[in-house]
């Protein structure tokens, strides 16, 4: 558990690193393409310069949310509960990370 | 103190903000039928509400990570510079929040 709690630790850290930029990225992004077309954002989502880096945020933003979400089931939820609470997050992390990069795939070809 | 509470606040509201991205990318790949009236949405009165919020807490979440990652580097962790940079995030996220919403808001005329 040790172990564990240090690469959870470490890479909650990691993956924070690589979001601030991705963060600004993202927003500066959305505000370049606030209310262009259908046609417009398929365009734009397809080149490398951005299916790269929305990748990147798609992976480890869900890899930091899981890993956020789960100190907070620690410090809030008793322990009986927190396996189920903690499979749950997995689960939505999962989730949002295969909806995210399949809809990026489809959206960029 | 109300720094930290409000990362683990921006970091749920973000948690559940980004699955609705999430939801979304996932209508947007279905075509375009989804995509352009959740833009127009964006853009009514209770769209700007969402779209503020979610921006407030990623800058927010960003910049006062970045205050964690400064202090797990052993710096800025007496209480009168860790009182200093807390008001600091404060005041540039909400002007950063409101700075975006407007530029974003502005360029989709």
């Amino acid at each position: 558990m040790t172990n564990k709690g240090t690469a959870n630790f470490i890479a909650q850290r990691a993956s924070a690193a690589l979001l601030a930029p991705l963060a600004l990225w993202f927003l500066w992004s959305a505000v370049a393409h606030a209310g262009v077309s259908y046609e417009e954002m398929r365009a734009w989502i397809a080149g490398p310069a951005a299916a790269i880096p929305m990748g990147l945020l798609i992976l480890v933003g869900a890899l930091h949310m899981r890993i956020g979400l789960n100190d907070i089931i620690d410090d809030y939820i008793d322990s009986g509960a927190r396996g189920v609470f903690k499979l749950l997050n997995l689960l939505a992390c999962l989730g949002v990370a295969a909806l995210g990069l399949w809809s990026l795939y489809v959206l960029s070809v | 103190m109300a720094a930290s509470i409000a990362h683990r606040a921006t970091g749920v509201a973000l948690y559940s903000g980004t699955a609705l991205l999430a939801v979304w990318a996932f209508a947007a790949a279905q075509g375009a039928a989804f995509f352009e009236p959740v833009g127009a949405f964006l853009a009514s009165p209770v769209g700007v509400f969402i779209l503020f919020g979610y921006t407030w807490a990623l800058v927010f979440h960003t910049l006062n990570g970045l205050r964690h990652l400064y202090w797990d580097a052993g710096r800025g962790l007496d209480v009168k510079t860790a009182r200093q940079t807390a008001w600091a995030v404060f005041a540039a996220s909400i002007f950063v929040a409101i700075f975006v919403v407007a530029a974003g808001l502005s360029a989709r005329g």
